[in-house]
């Protein structure tokens, strides 16, 4: 374990930006911590809703459309993952790597003429 | 060095990340550190070179599957005091999973090590490997039918998903914008030829 692939070096920004964040974030309570004046009363910890007494429990159902469109995002973005390593490796597997993307776009396109026609796209 | 140093950072960081799925008292702050555990595994297996792997675990677990999660948490009307204390009912079923996982761990760790050195670190990969390169490699040839099977398990969920959560609103006013394009003048405006009114 004591090398470092060249790869990994590719990740130093990455892994300096989160030393850089996780530094701000706790200057930042910090900073609040040591010099807010931690006074407290019933008033400043009720809910607030944009200056007005909330109208009701923001623990409410949500509809199950944004479910159903949450699902259908997940399916898609498989596919666009699946799509990335073909995409690289598509020189080294050739016509049968190219035929079997082409299969699995096509049950997936189904899929999408399916909910397309079905209306599941449409927010009315 | 760095590069163990990073490994029991992160490592740690998982850990008490997963702790705070199982310990943290409301439903949403559980999804939350569920997001950290799995932002946390994807560093892990960057710093094993599966950087495929990795960027995946976030566009798809962190970007996707923690966004139902929140959805269906948010679904379920949960009133946090309500749903306290359900620790101890479940504690037994996520032990038997626990030792299981433990089980399979040491085995492949301790058992094989004791077999094959070889297998306990990863072989050094020659310059220029690609980690996702190898992936699709294999994937789209050697497992092909496993890929498809995917793509029917894929097209099984949208029509799965669509089926259960699909509701036709009775009595909702809806825009038709073909109809409405499809209008012609004469169908809305009624000329009416009338005498002009002589003002006497």
């Amino acid at each position: 374990m004591g090398r470092s692939p060249r790869m990994l070096q590719n990740y130093v920004p990455i892994l300096i930006f989160l030393g850089v964040a996780t530094g701000i974030g706790l200057v930042l309570l910090a900073l609040g911590f040591l010099f807010g004046s931690g006074q407290k009363d019933a008033e400043k910890l009720s809910p607030y809703e944009c200056g007005f007494e909330p109208f009701e429990d923001s623990r409410m159902k949500f509809d199950v459309r944004y479910y159903l469109v949450a699902i259908l995002f997940i399916i898609f973005d498989l596919e666009i993952a699946f799509l990335f390593p073909w995409a690289v490796s598509l020189d080294s597997i050739g016509g049968f790597g190219l035929i079997a993307m082409a299969i699995f776009l096509t049950l997936l396109v189904v899929g999408f003429i399916y909910e397309w026609k079905k209306g599941a796209l449409e927010w009315d | 060095m760095l590069h163990t140093i990073l490994f029991y950072l992160f490592a740690a960081v998982l850990f008490i990340a997963a702790l705070g799925v199982i310990f943290s008292r409301n439903p949403v702050h559980a999804v939350m550190f569920l997001v950290l555990a799995f932002f946390q595994s994807a560093v892990l297996w960057l710093l094993a070179e599966a950087e495929f792997l990795a960027i995946v675990l976030v566009l798809v677990y962190v970007g996707a599957v923690m966004v139902l999660f929140l959805f269906v948490v948010m679904m379920l009307d949960i009133n946090v005091e309500r749903v306290q204390g359900g620790l101890t009912r479940y504690a037994p079923l996520g032990l038997v999973v626990a030792v299981v996982m433990v089980f399979e761990l040491v085995q492949i760790i301790w058992l094989r090590g004791q077999a094959n050195t070889e297998t306990l670190g990863f072989a050094a990969t020659p310059e220029g490997y690609s980690n996702t390169k190898a992936l699709g490699a294999i994937l789209y040839t050697e497992h092909v039918y496993a890929f498809e099977i995917a793509a029917v398990i894929l097209l099984l969920a949208i029509i799965a998903a669509i089926t259960l959560t699909m509701r036709r609103r009775p009595g909702l006013k809806q825009q038709n914008i073909s109809n409405q394009v499809a209008v012609s003048a004469k169908d809305r405006v009624r000329v009416v030829k009338m005498d002009a009114e002589s003002n006497s």
